[in-house]
């Protein structure tokens, strides 16, 4: 059952783009190339999201619980590994070229080539990233796997555990402005406290923000969308963008210092040793001590997420 | 293979190091100020500081992992 849904939406995916990179290739259309992309990518646009949720609804019947082999223990499935490398391909298409449209209207720099073929690769980066923000969304909410979320209630408890992740001068500062008790170290569940109190809140308003604000922007040549809100979408969408080029940044730099993180998002095994080393790092002499992150003889999966 | 990722990173860090230097100059560009107006300025100046600053700590880290003073946990 759950693959005809997914047969379903990748035909009327299939169906949705033809029609549409049919009606724009016949040569009929009075529009220059430009803005015929944007027409095709408005007319997809439905059809990567449905397909996005599909494909999310179909992960999530199929979710099982965290498995282990020997060391090994399984952190993410092989749906959140290959929709995760999708977002990024997604992002690697998507950024450069946004930001070169940007630029190059502030510069007045035009390059060699049309500048149709950059929005072009922007709008199949963004459709890539749209198809994932509605894979993500559709299969969290179903699964009700909440591992990345702040629980009701927690929210200084996650951000004191952030403030002992950071550096010591930048934490305690931090702790200081928000009130934060530092005197004793919090568990982390699934998640370091920087990613649950952090990163993740920080990635979920970047790309609505980015959702929104793209699609009004791409909605304007097929429905009238007032001026101002036309200009601050406009504004938002750099905004986004710039934020989320310093996500990507940090998440970089993030993971590349933490390699089981990588290793994990890559084949989505890790040794659960390693594993341990990132969410219960070495305390510094002086720093406050708590309970220890995973307890010695937890069940697999309690280091190693719940298998998203 | 973390060798590999390490200078892959450092690439897209010297990338983002390019983008910042446009956002800061362009800031004090005069066509920028006719163009775009002070907000706009502000922006570009705030965000390609902010760019400059992360594009500098992952170059360091990925230049760390290139020289081997991080430890290799797999």
């Amino acid at each position: 059952m759950r693959w005809l849904l997914v047969l379903a939406g990748l035909a009327i995916a299939a169906a949705g783009a033809y029609v549409s990179l049919a009606q724009a290739g016949s040569g009929t259309q009075p529009w220059d190339p430009e803005l015929s992309d944007n027409f095709v990518f408005m007319r997809v646009l439905p059809f990567a999201l449905g397909l996005g949720l599909v494909v999310g609804l179909f992960r999530a019947g199929g979710w099982k619980p965290a498995v282990r082999r020997g060391d090994q223990v399984r952190r993410f499935s092989p749906g959140t590994v290959i929709g995760h490398w999708i977002a990024t391909i997604g992002f690697v298409l998507a950024l450069p070229t946004g930001v070169w449209q940007y630029l190059g209207g502030i510069l007045d720099v035009h390059l060699e080539f049309p500048l149709y073929l950059i929005y072009r690769i922007h709008y199949i980066g963004a459709a890539l990233i749209l198809f994932s923000v509605a894979n993500f969304v559709a299969y969290w909410w179903v699964n009700g796997d909440r591992s990345l979320w702040v629980p009701r209630g927690q929210w200084r408890r996650h951000l004191a555990g952030f403030a002992l992740e950071l550096p010591r001068s930048l934490g305690t500062r931090l702790a200081a402005r928000l009130g934060l008790d530092l005197t004793q170290r919090p568990r982390p569940g699934q998640f370091t406290f920087y990613e649950t109190a952090f990163s993740f809140p920080t990635w979920t308003f970047a790309l609505a923000l980015i959702t929104i604000t793209g699609i009004l922007k791409a909605m304007r040549y097929i429905y009238p969308i007032p001026g101002p809100v036309l200009y601050w979408a406009s504004t938002l969408h750099v905004a986004a963008m710039v934020l989320l080029v310093l996500k990507v940044l940090d998440h970089l730099r993030y993971t590349l210092g933490r390699w089981p993180l990588m290793v994990a998002m890559a084949r989505g095994w890790v040794s659960e040793g390693a594993l341990r080393g990132v969410l219960e790092p070495r305390v510094p002499s002086g720093t406050p001590h708590g309970e220890p992150a995973v307890a010695p003889r937890a069940p697999a999966g309690a280091a190693s997420g719940s298998d998203r | 293979m973390k060798r590999l990722v390490a200078i892959l990173e450092l690439l897209w860090a010297a990338l983002n190091l390019v983008i910042a230097y446009l956002f800061v100059t362009n800031a004090f560009v005069a066509k920028t100020a006719i163009k775009e107006g002070l907000p706009a300025q502000a922006a570009l100046l705030l965000g390609g500081a902010l760019i400059a600053v992360f594009a500098v700590t992952l170059a360091r880290q990925s230049l760390q992992v290139l020289r081997g003073l991080r430890p290799t946990e797999s």
